[in-house]
């Protein structure tokens, strides 16, 4: 791996930026108790948030930050809050399945850092137009109307489903 | 349009029958059998039609086929032949097998599975004329292999007999043996003739006219070898073991397939293929002396049986000889000649035959007796019968077994002796027979009485052509076997033949008599003599105990030592191999746990291995 | 080394360690969350070839955008299912939901 690492301010923030989503997953893991681990995950959310910024996807970026630090770890919190988590880090642990899963997962690293390595990405090529968000709106309502549409269906059909789900049962008598 | 054209209708009707009995099964009650006597009975109308446009002589043979199976640039086609020959046959079957139909109506009357009788009947008379019109010899094999079954069916047709059972394994293994003959010389003549060709034209014109194509050796192992399955399914020598012991069956059916049709179709192969037998000497010679000495050695058996259905089993065996012995010496038109007039007066032999023992219940000629008295038309009608199948003047048998005799005489003398002391030995166990049976005094206790018309009709219409059916070929006039063989005869009428098989023939019945009804001569003048020679003919030379001794045993030990092997080693893989999935299956079972994670890291393990078995490939 | 490779690589490592998480982990609300890890990783790599690919274009982010909604459902519905399981069961714990074997 050569080190010739031009210290660009592009560098420096995705540097400082990818070891905050680092250290917030690797500590998610490690924490005991669940709301922990759901507080580290936003963290790591949010860095990848900024991440997308310095790759000037400042919409993709104000989604991020929405719907996952704002939505989808808030919903898991209700979740942990609606059920009971009794007895957390002192349960049996699993050697067999952990090993493997770590090898498993480590080996998998190394396939993809490796086909990384082996890929040949063409140089920085044409910028992106500046104003994205505006050509991410005029995309999504001109050629991409379609999925737009499908997706919106998707997710009223996943919420009808969810509500149907958790809905608690009524007593047959 | 010619009937011709439509000779392969003549099949479907009893195939039509077959399959509507086959299918009503038990259900369907007594009348339902009458479908397969109807069907018989159409199929009888269009070959007389098909015959009678035949002797007009005006039109020619009809070949009719298709093409059955492409491979590559052969194919093999499936179809017909019309010609004097086949005709001849297919009146002389479907005759048969209507007048046995009516027959059977009576004497099956009391048998609950009696529409299965009838559709084994009309499937094994679809296939014998499936075999008569056949064009090719692959064809003719798959018939042939049918009417097998068909015996085999209905020699076993009262299965809950266990000698019946054993009779129809006897009688299908047995001739499996011919059979086995028959395919490799099929094989053979596939492999060298020329174009690959089996049908009778082509193999006619290449023993013909391209003499030489085939090498000599090769031409007589291939007759041999036909000649195998024609001795396998004609009960010749040392094959013929099957044929009394197929006995064990209805005697409607000993009349159809035992005497007048199936038994006939060796001979009716070695017809067909001659050319391929009068190309090779050897194969000529082989089937004369097997044909004259199974004539010999079974009429020998016949004179010391009691058991009346296998006395005219020993004479069918014996009768077949002769033909054999004709073809032999040359002469296709005797032989086909005998087997025309053999098929009359031998079924009318065994359909009396079972009207006495559906009188009397019983099969031993030494517990009747007298049965004359009682069973007025059946008397006469086997006396008949019997006079013609000892070769008395002027019945049926005295011409055909004088054109056999002209025959011998100018080709083999020696053969022509032996055939005139069969002659004499026929005629001697006939008037045994026929003595110990109708005169004299009952025996038993059953009392005869005469048989219903429908049983009695049969007979009387084939004693009638028992006496004529001769008169299409007297010494003085050759019409049939030109009409048959397509040839001029050759001029034949020897005074000394006719003399000297009339003689014997007298002699023979009226030696019987002193014997068998006058009592001048006493009935254990030999046996007190010779009491060996007696005792051997009885147990019919020995020959199935030396089979059983020779072959059955061995085989049977073999067999042994081979179901210990499947037990142990066969089975015992089969067994590992059970064990080792189903232990296998318990190993995967505990993988199958229900445990989500364990699903997704089995998943990515697999993943895993995909991926370096697709990115290690890079490295070798 | 252009700045793609790190962002692919950075995205591996995060996909790897949610991956780690979902096989690993028992309480099924971190493994939720693990999936939502990994749907993030796919998410960079998405907008990072967006931008260094080999055609520059929007569509990466677009495409980012449809994930993060599939998410969004697939979290919500995770989530009722959970709490269905829960109200049956008692228990979050994924080792104790062995209902696929039967």
């Amino acid at each position: 791996m050569s080190f010739n690492i031009e210290f660009t301010g592009e560098f420096v923030a995705f540097f400082s930026l990818a070891v905050c989503a680092i250290v917030g997953a690797v500590m998610a893991l490690n924490f005991t108790k669940v709301v922990h681990m759901a507080l580290s995950l936003a963290f790591t959310f949010i860095a990848l948030a900024g991440l997308f910024v310095v790759l000037e996807a400042e919409f993709v970026a104000f989604v991020q930050v929405l719907l996952y630090v704002g939505a989808i770890t808030i919903l898991m919190i209700f979740g942990i809050m609606m059920t009971k988590h009794q007895g957390e880090g002192q349960e049996p642990s699993r050697p067999l399945l952990e090993t493997l899963g770590a090898i498993g997962c480590l080996a998998l690293l190394g396939i993809l850092i490796f086909a990384i390595r082996d890929a040949n990405f063409p140089a920085d090529s044409a910028p992106l137009p500046l104003d994205t968000t505006r050509e991410i709106g005029k995309l999504l309502f001109t050629q991409m109307a379609v999925p737009f549409e499908l997706v919106s269906v998707l997710l009223t059909v996943a919420f009808i489903g969810a509500v149907a789900l958790a809905k608690r049962e009524e007593d047959p008598q | 349009m010619t009937f011709a054209q439509y000779a392969w209708l003549v099949p479907l009707f009893p195939v039509a029958a077959f399959a509507v009995l086959i299918t009503l099964g038990r259900g369907a009650g007594r009348q339902a059998a009458w479908i397969g006597t109807l069907a018989s009975l159409v199929s009888l109308i269009l070959s007389l039609c098909i015959a009678g446009e035949r002797l007009s002589g005006t039109v020619d043979e009809y070949n009719a086929h298709f093409t059955w199976l492409q491979i590559g640039n052969y194919s093999l086609n499936a179809g017909f032949d019309v010609t004097n020959l086949t005709s001849l046959m297919l009146v002389v079957v479907t005759l048969v097998s209507f007048l046995v139909n009516l027959y059977s109506h009576g004497y099956m009357r009391d048998d609950e599975r009696i529409t299965t009788f009838f559709a084994y009947v009309a499937l094994f008379t679809a296939s014998m004329l499936g075999l008569v019109l056949s064009d090719n010899l692959l064809t003719l094999y798959i018939f042939w292999e049918l009417v097998g079954v068909c015996s085999f069916l209905l020699v076993g047709f009262w299965f809950q007999k266990p000698e019946a059972k054993a009779a129809a394994k006897k009688a299908f293994i047995v001739t499996r043996i011919g059979d086995l003959g028959l395919l490799i010389a099929l094989l053979l003549l596939f492999w060298y003739m020329p174009g690959n060709a089996l049908d009778f034209s082509s193999i006619h014109n290449v023993f013909t006219t391209e003499a030489g194509v085939i090498a000599g050796g090769i031409t007589t192992l291939i007759a041999l070898l036909i000649f195998l399955g024609a001795v396998g399914k004609s009960g010749q020598f040392p094959l013929h073991v099957w044929l009394p012991d197929a006995m064990e069956g209805p005697t409607p059916i000993s009349a159809l397939i035992h005497a007048a049709t199936m038994v006939a179709a060796g001979v009716f192969l070695v017809a067909r293929t001659f050319v391929i037998f009068q190309a090779s000497d050897a194969a000529m010679t082989t089937v004369a002396v097997i044909g004259g000495f199974t004539a010999i050695f079974a009429a020998t058996i016949g004179l010391a049986q009691n058991d009346i259905k296998r006395i005219l089993a020993y004479s069918t065996v014996s009768q077949l000889g002769y033909m054999m012995l004709a073809l032999g010496v040359g002469s296709v038109s005797a032989a086909m000649f005998h087997l025309f007039t053999h098929a009359f007066f031998k079924a009318l032999l065994f359909l009396g035959a079972g009207s006495v023992i559906h009188a009397v219940h019983t099969q031993d000629i030494r517990e009747m007796g007298g049965v004359g008295r009682n069973m007025k038309i059946t008397a006469w009608t086997f006396g008949i019968g019997a006079l013609a199948l000892s070769g008395i003047p002027p019945f049926a048998g005295f011409w055909s077994k004088d054109a056999i005799l002209t025959a011998a005489l100018t080709h083999q003398p020696l053969l022509f002796w032996v055939g005139a002391v069969t002659a004499f030995l026929t005629a001697l166990y006939m008037a045994r027979l026929f003595f110990m049976v109708f005169a004299g005094n009952p025996r038993g206790e059953a009392h005869a009485h005469e048989s219903p018309a429908i049983m009695t009709l049969p007979l009387i219409v084939l004693a009638v052509l028992a006496v004529v059916a001769g008169f299409v070929e007297t010494p003085f006039n050759g019409w049939f076997g030109e009409w048959v063989t397509g040839e001029k005869p050759e001029a034949h009428t020897s005074a000394m033949v006719i003399v000297v098989s009339v003689a014997v023939s007298l002699l023979g019945v009226y030696l019987g008599w002193l014997i068998y009804a006058k009592g001048t001569v006493r009935r254990d003048i030999v046996s007190s003599r010779i009491p060996g020679l007696v005792k051997v003919l009885e147990n019919k030379y020995y020959i199935d105990e030396l089979y059983r001794f020779i072959l059955v045993k061995p085989l049977g030990g073999l067999g042994k030592a081979l179901a210990v092997f499947d037990e142990y080693v066969v089975d015992g893989v089969v067994r590992m191999a059970g064990q080792s999935a189903a232990g296998l299956g318990r190993l995967n079972a505990r993988l199958q746990s229900g445990q989500l994670q364990g699903y997704a890291l089995t998943a990515l393990i697999g993943l895993v291995i995909i991926a370096l078995a697709i990115a290690g490939r890079r490295f070798w | 080394m252009n700045m793609l490779a790190s962002y692919l690589t950075l995205a591996a490592v995060l996909f790897c360690i949610g991956l780690y998480g979902v096989i690993v982990k028992r309480n099924a609300i971190i493994v939720l969350l693990s999936i939502e890890l990994m749907l993030n990783a796919v998410n960079l790599n998405l907008v990072a070839f967006s931008k260094y690919g080999v055609q520059p274009s929007l569509t990466g982010q677009l495409f980012s955008l449809f994930t993060m909604t599939v998410a969004a459902a697939e979290a919500a519905v995770g989530v009722a299912i959970l709490v269905a399981i829960y109200r049956a069961r008692a228990s979050v714990n994924v080792d104790e939901f062995d209902e696929l074997r039967r």
